[in-house]
């Protein structure tokens, strides 16, 4: 297993039970133009380090989490 | 007395390149011989941080295939695919180039209907393509059980005669050779940090060897690229996902193809040396962590043996990962950046080394003339704004 996942819920968890879902980014407001969306779509910042992300605990408690993970160590970090 | 020459030397940077090329992969030292051989650029550089096929080049399952399925994508693929076979000559140094055939395996009615619509936008492509039934799979591969007894039986398959394989480390050595031969500066442990830019254009680049300016800067370093657009600013259309490869022993000839079943997510193929290659899938999620683990490892063989049950006694002796930098719609990024004098080939994800051969070829026409060829012209930066992405599939 190459990390394990703090759920509040569930305690620490092995990554397979979740569902990754990417990622936090910030979505632009409703009124911002398409390139704003197309930005928000379809870039990445694709971090090389810590960057804070979405879990879904698929095979738990079924709720999303932000995990701060660094994606090439893969140490997850407390805020 | 015996003595060995060393197939090729690296060189320590000068301050002044036309064209610098981040990135000693298949794709670099392709762009870079191109460029020195058929548009005539005298001082070329390729900047490695590392050593020459560290990344994908060395690390991707040396499968070449032309059956994707957009009518973007697909004469680019079937360039690509016939520009291996006149490669060992041109380069002098030879590539193993095997093409045994690819079968693509389907699992229910849907799944082969499906299948032949794929194939039929492939053959309207000019790429040869048969549909196989389960009885001619078997003459085909014996070991392959294709009975009821699978957990998903096989419905039939998708033969696609001209796929198979090309030696990776042969491809890397022989772009690399060819392109010292033609002039080219192969600069191995030099990390590029950032940018030199002035008034919207690339100036140069500066590195872990000081500062190099440089006329053209092309970026052509694989999975790494986000690494490239943090420096520039900018971010890319692409995550990063690393995708593990197995191998097992060695045995006797008995597989004659590439097997592969995109349903399930697993390909094996038997290489010239006798083991088995393993792999297909992409790790669940993003890293850039090259580590293998043991749950990918079990699932690509349990699916495995389901359909070869004869492997059961083999066993796995390595096991290695590459980062893929993929785009949302499994089409690469190539051409302009958006800076002047800065061009791309990123985002190849896991089908950048079937496209070598063209990839060299375009992105050098493109950093020579700066016009944007035509079989390139949907893999631009801008389709992502103009609802131009690619209809691509993944497998």
């Amino acid at each position: 297993m190459p990390f394990l996942i703090d759920c509040p819920n569930c305690g620490r968890r092995s990554p397979y039970e979740f569902k990754f879902g990417g990622e936090c980014k910030q979505p632009p407001k409703p009124e911002a133009d398409v390139k704003a969306w197309c930005d928000y779509l379809y870039f990445n910042e694709n971090m090389s380090g810590v960057q804070e992300e979405w879990w879904y605990h698929a095979m738990g408690c079924r709720s999303w989490l932000k995990v701060r993970r660094n994606t090439v160590t893969h140490e997850i970090s407390k805020e | 007395m015996l003595t060995t020459q060393p197939v090729l030397r690296y060189k320590q940077p000068e301050r002044h390149y036309d064209v610098i090329i981040i990135g000693g992969g298949l794709h670099g030292l392709a762009a870079a011989y191109n460029l020195a051989r058929y548009h005539h650029v005298k001082r070329i550089a390729v900047l490695e941080r590392r050593y020459i096929g560290f990344g994908g080049s060395g690390r991707n399952t040396e499968m070449v295939r032309s059956n994707k399925r957009a009518h973007e994508t697909l004469p680019f693929y079937k360039e690509s695919l016939e520009m291996w076979d006149g490669l060992s000559a041109e380069l002098e140094w030879n590539l193993l180039v095997q093409k045994k055939g690819l079968i693509a395996l389907a699992h229910s009615d849907g799944e082969l209907a499906a299948m032949r619509m794929l194939s039929d936008s492939q053959r309207r492509a000019g790429i040869k393509i048969d549909m196989l039934s389960p009885g001619e799979i078997k003459k085909m591969v014996p070991s392959l059980d294709v009975s009821d007894r699978t957990a998903l039986p096989i419905f039939g398959a998708q033969f696609h005669p001209e796929g198979g394989t090309v030696h990776h480390d042969a491809a890397l050595w022989g772009y690399a050779k060819a392109a010292a031969r033609w002039g080219v500066d192969i600069c191995a442990g030099v990390e590029v940090t950032g940018f030199n830019i002035e008034g919207g254009k690339v100036t140069g680049v500066r590195t872990t060897a000081g500062n190099i300016a440089a006329g053209k800067v092309h970026v052509a370093v694989g999975g790494y690229s986000s690494e490239i657009a943090r420096m520039l600013g900018v971010k890319f259309p692409v995550v990063t996902i690393p995708m593990q490869v197995m191998t097992t022993e060695v045995m006797a000839p008995f597989l004659d193809y590439y097997v592969a079943s995109p349903r399930l997510h697993w390909y094996t193929q038997q290489t010239l040396k006798g083991d088995l290659i393993l792999g297909g899938q992409l790790d669940p999620w993003q890293s850039w962590n090259s580590n293998t683990t043991w749950q990918e490892c079990s699932e690509r063989v349990a699916f495995i043996l389901e359909y070869f049950p004869d492997l059961a006694h083999v066993r796995v002796v390595r096991s290695w990962s590459g980062l893929c930098d993929c785009t949302g719609d499994s089409a690469p990024v190539m051409g302009p950046s958006g800076i002047e004098g800065l061009s791309l080939d990123i985002a190849w994800g896991y089908y950048g080394f079937k496209s070598t051969p063209a990839c060299g070829k375009y992105a050098a026409e493109y950093i020579a003339t700066g016009k944007v060829p035509e079989k390139i012209k949907h893999f631009g930066l801008d389709r992502f704004y103009n609802r131009q992405r690619v209809r691509e599939i993944i497998i």
